[in-house]
């Protein structure tokens, strides 16, 4: 009938003196370890308290509000933001490539529901680059809409 | 959008509860509050995924659900509390339930779950869209039915596959039902589910060890996990494997409470099977802890005899059979192919598989993260833990009972089966053990310290003087 065994809860068994001390350094470790931890979180809540900015992920997806109003409610949609790797060292180049993986990922995060992927093939293509330098429309496409700072909305020519 | 909120989560635990409280076997085994709430919670939020889930599929997901889930709740109330008049009672004795604990240890443990809790509302405040996962695969498919209405199954699209739309929909659709019941997508959704799955974890271990063992070894192991740093770092990214580590932990406090009300009911089974259900409904590693816990209980056979293990196989398999139907109908329906599954090829795997490098090079990442795990400057969790047995020494009983072994098998074949699927299947091998490795470990951890603490004399056994809390 019952949870507890008969020996756990209020019952102790006789201690001899090296058992009471390997219980006490026991619990002794698990305190100091408790202790440790402790102080890191205390010195991680007080580092987020004093922190005024917006966290990343919101900033960047406040850049889209206005995209995902021209698009389409659902859908395909696709995608142009790789970054022009000419001339970069394989170190920047791979940096460069999981930062506009990146941004592909957030663009989608900010966009859904529509389903954003890297291909001209869908009839509007979402362009998202560093700011100050929005290529050409691709071939078959016209620029319905620029955002600024980097975005911009194709759109397939008639 | 806060006491909305609010009432979801509350929703969710007091259906758990009422349905716990509605199959203990009161008969065989005297009711605790604590672990019946927290073993509540956790069936709770189970239950309400797997509702929403059901809802979605006959009506999408409409602000409807909230209704129907509360009008459910009420009927359940009020059949719980007509079972409950009529229930004949039973008296519990006094060593039904846990003294009181320490007083040290008590205050320990309050002032961790204290730093804990205002560690976990700073990482919330830092990254309230969690980490990398989180945003681009758990809160994405949350927004894509959510924002999705008709067309929620688009969700799971294959032309996004780096976002795993084969992954099943326990953090997800707890995340749109959070949404549903608020009116509106908020970032409190998706943290206060983490919360909720952080917190839970916790309380079930301590509860689960305080009914079983003593409140002073429920509060140990509460500390250590309190103090894992992986733990509350990973519970406030968003991340699946704290979700699916709580229904691990769930699935062997119900086999631990089999194991020692087993003869005269067969329930605790039966949450056993439906706890690992819900586990295979939270992330695709549950597919090997099912077959892992039946391989367990085949063994326990071996010890504790085939009549004993056919019991409690029947009663696994008779609670996870509804999950496993769920969980098949959302991969036959709805999900994608597996991307790590799509793109295995025999000749390949058949390479790996026999190149004695990869099992060098898993196996030496396993001992180093392993023996790290927990790291928080003073020490491993791993190495503490160790200590603290050598300390303390093992309760001849606990370790002799069918079900600790049981569990040990269960825990071991996991780790296998991970070692395995690193070796056989990770495309850049290195890269997925230092990005995956840790997290499969925390998926365990509650388990494994469930276990440490079953098995582990208490300082009571012990004989430890402790000056007790005095009563408030």
């Amino acid at each position: 009938m019952s949870l507890t065994p008969a020996s756990a809860g209020t019952a102790a068994a006789p201690a001899d003196s090296w058992s009471v001390m390997r219980t006490r350094i026991a619990l002794a470790l698990v305190l100091l370890y408790a202790l440790a931890s402790g102080a890191a979180w205390l010195k991680l809540a007080a580092s987020a308290a004093g922190r005024a900015a917006p966290d990343e992920i919101s900033t960047y997806e406040r850049r889209f509000q206005e995209v995902r109003a021209a698009l389409p409610a659902r859908g395909v949609v696709g995608y142009l933001g790789r970054t022009d790797s000419a001339g970069l060292t394989p170190a920047e180049r791979e940096a460069a490539s999981l930062r506009d993986f990146k941004h592909y990922l957030l663009a989608q995060y900010a966009l859904a529901p529509v389903v954003l992927i890297e291909s001209t093939e869908p009839d509007f293509v979402v362009g998202n680059f560093d700011s100050g330098k929005a290529p050409s429309a691709p071939p078959g496409f016209r620029l319905e809409r620029d955002f600024g700072n980097g975005l911009v909305l194709f759109r397939r020519s008639p | 959008m806060t006491p909305w909120l609010g009432l979801s989560l509350l929703v969710s635990v007091t259906a758990g509860l009422l349905l716990i409280r509605w199959v203990w076997p009161g008969a065989a085994a005297a009711w605790w509050w604590p672990l019946g709430m927290a073993l509540g919670a956790a069936f709770g939020v189970g239950l309400s995924s797997v509702l929403l889930y059901l809802w979605m599929l006959a009506f999408g997901p409409t602000r409807g659900f909230p209704i129907a889930e509360c009008s459910l709740l009420i009927l359940m109330t009020a059949i719980a509390l007509v079972r409950v008049r009529r229930a004949p009672k039973v008296a519990a004795s006094p060593r039904d339930h846990p003294g009181r604990p320490a007083g040290l240890l008590a205050w320990a443990a309050g002032l961790a779950l204290a730093l804990a809790s205002a560690a976990f509302l700073g990482m919330l405040r830092r990254q309230p869209h969690g980490e990398w996962d989180a945003w681009m695969n758990w809160n994405l498919r949350a927004r894509m039915i959510f924002r999705g209405g008709e067309t929620w199954q688009t969700a799971f699209s294959d032309m996004i596959p780096w976002s795993h739309p084969d992954y099943p929909l326990m953090v997800q659709s707890l995340v749109v039902r959070s949404w549903l019941y608020a009116g509106g997508e908020t970032l409190g959704g998706p943290a206060m589910v983490a919360a909720a799955f952080t917190l839970g974890t916790v309380v079930l271990l301590v509860a689960a060890l305080a009914a079983m063992r003593s409140a002073s070894q429920g509060l140990v192991a509460g500390l250590v996990l309190l103090s894992t740093p992986f733990f509350i770092v990973h519970g406030a990214s968003f991340y699946g494997d704290v979700p699916i580590g709580l229904f691990l932990l769930t699935t062997f406090v119900c086999l631990a409470l089999d194991g020692r009300h087993g003869e005269a009911t067969r329930r605790f089974a039966v949450l056993a099977g439906a706890a690992a259900g819900f586990a295979l409904w939270t992330k695709n590693e549950g597919v090997t802890f099912v077959p892992a816990i039946v391989a367990g209980i085949l063994a326990s056979g071996l010890v504790g005899g085939w009549p004993a293990a056919r019991r409690r196989l029947t009663g696994f398999g008779l609670g996870l059979l509804p999950m496993l139907l769920v969980a098949a109908s959302f991969k036959l329906r709805l999900a994608p192919r597996n991307d790590l599954v799509a793109t295995l090829g025999i000749e390949r795997t058949i390479d790996w598989l026999t190149d004695p490098r990869r099992y060098f090079l898993t196996l030496r990442e396993f001992i180093t993260h392993l023996g790290a795990f927990g790291f928080n400057g003073f020490g491993s969790a791993t190495w503490l833990l160790l200590a603290y047995l050598l300390a303390m020494g093992i309760g001849r009983r606990e370790l002799d009972r069918v079900w600790t072994r049981m569990a040990v098998v269960v825990l071991v074949l996991m780790l296998a089966v991970d070692y395995i699927v690193f070796v056989a299947m990770a495309y850049d091998l290195p890269r997925l053990l230092n990005s995956s490795l840790d997290r499969l470990l925390l998926q365990l951890w509650p388990s494994a310290l469930f276990l440490l603490f079953m098995a582990v004399r208490t300082p009571e056994e012990v004989g430890f003087p402790f000056r007790r809390a005095k009563p408030s």
